[in-house]
C-alpha cells in the first residue's frame, strides 16, 4: 500500500484506532458495546490511582489523586488566570500554526506542481527538516528575543514541515491517468491545478494538516517550558518551581484536552471538505 | 441530402509509419506501417492479441502519444495533441471521485472555451447525454455508489459532451461481466445510431466485434501492423448464432491464430 493511499485511509477513518476497534468485541460471556471498550483502561487506571492515593501509597507532592488535580483546575480557574493561560496558548498555536500552515501549503504547492522550484527548494527543506527543531531554540532565542515572535516561529516551523510534504507529494503524485483524463479535454494549466490536481491531493493534504497542528501543540509546549511569563507551559513550571505536581498534572490535562479538542475540529472540518470521500 | 456537409465530418486518415518506444531493454517497435481511412459515421473495431500495439494506436488517434513518425488527418487536419473533437474512453472508466455523475459529465466540457457554448446549452447538453446513457436517475450520485456498467455509462457520456467528430473506446467492456457487456454492447450501438459519430473501438473480444463493428481491422504483432481488414456487411440489431455471423468470427478467428508465414504468403500473392 503506498503512503498516499494509507493518508487516503487515515482521513477517511479518522484513525487507524478507530479501525481496530470497529469489530464487535466479546469478552468471556459479557458483552461489551465498542465505544465503551477504548475506555476500560483509562477509567480502570484513575480508580487505582485514586485508590492508592487515598491509601497514602502515593505521596501526595509526588502523585496527588485525580480529585485533587480536579480541585486544582478548578482553583485555577476561580483564581481567574487558568483561562487567561490556555487563551494565550491556543493563540500562540492558532497563529504559528496558521503561519506554518500557510508556507508549508505555498512551498508545497509551488513544489508539488512546478518541477523547478521542487529541484530548487526541496533539497534545502529536507536539510532543514533534518535539523531536530527544538535545536533550532537557543538561534531563535538569540534572534527574536523571549517575546512572543520566537515563539510562533518555532510553532509556525512545527506546523510548516508536514503541511508542505504532504501537500508536495500529493500533488506530485496524482494519478497520471487521471491527469491525462484532463488533457484530453484540453483543460488549461490553471483549471488543471484547480480541478484535478488540487481535489485529487485534497485528502493527503488534510493529513498534512492535522498533524501540522499536532506538531503545534508539541512545539508550543517546548517553546512555554523555555521561558515564558504565560501560557500553559508557564503553569507547568511554575508547578515545577513551586513543587506542587497537582499544577503539573492539571496542565499536562489541559494540552491534552486542548490538543484533543483542536484536532477533532480540524477532522471535522477536514471530513466537511472532503465530502462524501471522508465517508 | 440535407446534411451532406456534416455527413462528411468524422472522415480519420490514418498514415503511420513507425512508432516506437525506448526503455532499458533498446527500442521496441510498438506500430509499423498502419495506413486506415476511416469513414465518416463509421463503426470500427480493432481486434488482436496482446500487445500488438492496439492501445497505442488509439492513443496516437486521441493525441496522447505525440512521438511517432507519420501523421493522423481529422477531415483533412493534421491532428496535433489531443482535442474536443475526439472522445475517448478507457477500460477503466476514469471518474472523478470527487464529483458526481453530472459534474464528470459537465467535466467533458471544461476544457470548452466560454464564447463556444452557451451556459444554458452546456447544462442542456449534459443533461441530454446523462439521459442518452439512460443515467437520469443518477444524476447526482458518486463514482463509488456506480456498477462498473454504469461508471463506464458516465465515461461514454463525458466522452460525448463535447460533441466530438470521432469516438475512441478501449476495451470499454472489458471488465465487466459477460451480461453487462452485452447490454452495453447494444447501448453503444443504439448511442452510435443516435449521434451518427465516427466509432473506433478496441477490443479483444472478437465476437464484439463482429456484432458492432463495420469493418473489423485484425492487428498481428510484432511490430504491430495491420493484418486484414474485414467488412461485415450483416444488418443491425445482428443475431450472433446467424450463420454468417459465426462465418464472420470464425474467419477472424483463423486469420489471428493462422501461423504467420501463411499470411505473408497470402500477402505476396495479391
Ligand atoms: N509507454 C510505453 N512504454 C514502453 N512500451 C510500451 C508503452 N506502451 C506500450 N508499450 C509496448 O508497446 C507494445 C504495444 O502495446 P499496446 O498497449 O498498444 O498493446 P495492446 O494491443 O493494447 O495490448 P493489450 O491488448 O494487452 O491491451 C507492447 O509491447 C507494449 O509493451
Ligand atoms: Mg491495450
Amino acid at each position: 500500500m503506498s503512503t498516499a493511499e494509507q493518508n487516503r485511509r487515515l482521513v477517511r477513518k479518522g484513525s487507524t484506532a478507530e479501525l481496530t476497534a470497529k469489530a464487535p468485541k466479546n469478552i468471556g460471556r459479557i458483552h461489551i458495546p465498542d465505544r465503551l471498550l477504548g475506555w476500560i483502561i483509562p477509567v480502570s487506571v484513575l480508580l487505582v490511582w485514586q485508590l492508592l492515593a487515598r491509601l497514602g501509597v502515593l505521596p501526595a507532592n509526588w502523585l496527588p489523586a485525580p480529585t485533587i488535580v480536579g480541585q486544582t483546575i478548578y482553583q485555577l480557574t476561580v483564581a481567574g488566570d487558568l483561562l487567561k493561560h490556555v487563551g494565550i496558548t491556543i493563540a500562540r498555536v492558532g497563529v504559528g500554526f496558521l503561519l506554518g500552515a500557510s508556507a508549508g501549503t505555498l512551498f508545497g504547492g509551488l513544489t508539488g506542481y512546478l518541477p523547478v522550484a521542487r529541484k530548487l527548494l526541496d533539497p534545502t527543506l529536507q536539510a532543514l527538516r533534518s535539523v531536530p527543531s527544538i535545536a533550532w531554540v537557543p538561534l531563535f532565542l538569540l534572534w527574536l528575543g523571549i517575546g512572543e515572535t520566537s515563539k510562533i516561529t518555532l510553532i509556525a516551523l512545527g506546523a510548516f514541515f508536514p503541511v508542505y510534504l504532504n501537500l508536495s507529494l500529493a500533488m506530485r503524485h496524482v494519478d497520471p491517468k487521471l491527469l491525462e483524463v484532463g488533457k484530453l479535454y484540453r483543460l488549461s494549466s490553471f483549471q488543471m491545478v484547480r480541478r484535478l490536481i488540487l481535489p485529487a491531493a485534497l485528502p493527503e493534504y488534510i493529513v498534512g494538516l492535522r498533524s501540522g497542528l499536532g506538531l503545534a501543540w508539541m512545539f508550543v509546549v517546548a517553546a512555554e517550558l523555555l521561558g515564558a511569563s504565560s501560557g500553559i507551559g508557564y503553569l507547568m513550571v511554575d508547578g515545577e518551581m513551586t513543587g506542587r505536581a497537582g499544577v503539573i498534572l492539571a496542565s499536562v490535562i489541559l494540552f491534552a484536552i486542548c490538543g484533543k479538542t483542536t484536532d477533532w475540529m480540524m477532522n471535522a472540518a477536514g471530513r466537511r471538505l472532503l465530502g462524501h470521500r471522508a465517508r | 441530402m440535407v446534411n451532406n456537409g456534416f455527413a462528411q465530418r468524422g472522415t480519420v486518415n490514418i498514415e503511420i509509419a513507425r512508432k516506437a518506444f525506448s526503455g532499458s531493454k533498446g527500442t521496441l517497435l510498438a506500430l509499423k506501417d498502419i495506413v486506415l481511412t476511416i469513414n465518416p459515421g463509421e463503426f470500427v473495431c480493432i481486434v488482436g492479441g496482446s500487445g500488438c500495439g492496439k492501445t497505442t494506436l488509439l492513443r496516437i488517434i486521441a493525441g496522447l502519444e505525440t512521438e511517432y513518425e507519420g501523421a493522423v488527418f481529422l477531415d483533412g487536419k493534421k491532428l496535433i495533441g489531443t482535442g474536443l473533437d475526439r472522445g475517448v474512453v478507457f477500460q477503466e472508466h476514469r471518474l472523478l471521485s470527487w464529483l458526481t455523475v453530472h459534474d464528470n459529465v459537465a467535466f467533458g466540457l471544461a476544457g470548452l472555451p466560454p464564447q463556444e457554448r452557451s451556459r444554458k446549452e452546456r447544462s442542456r447538453d449534459i443533461r441530454h447525454y446523462i439521459n442518452l446513457v439512460g443515467l437520469d436517475r443518477f444524476e447526482y450520485e458518486y463514482p463509488h455508489q456506480l456498477s462498473g456498467g454504469m461508471s463506464q455509462r458516465v465515461a461514454v457520456a463525458r466522452a460525448l459532451v463535447g460533441r466530438p467528430e470521432v469516438l475512441l473506446l478501449d476495451e470499454p467492456f472489458a471488465s465487466l461481466d459477460a451480461l453487462t457487456r452485452m447490454r452495453m454492447q447494444q447501448e453503444i450501438l443504439r448511442i452510435w445510431e443516435a449521434e451518427r459519430t465516427t466509432v473506433v473501438l478496441v477490443t479483444h473480444d472478437i465476437e464484439e466485434a463482429v456484432y458492432l463493428a463495420d469493418r473489423v481491422v485484425i492487428m498481428s504483432p510484432q511490430p504491430g501492423t495491420i493484418r486484414n481488414i474485414l467488412p461485415v456487411r450483416l444488418l443491425r440489431p445482428r443475431d450472433r448464432t446467424d450463420r454468417e455471423f459465426v462465418r464472420i468470427r470464425k474467419s477472424i478467428h483463423d486469420e489471428l491464430f493462422a501461423p504467420r508465414g501463411m499470411t505473408h504468403l497470402a500477402a505476396d500473392s495479391f
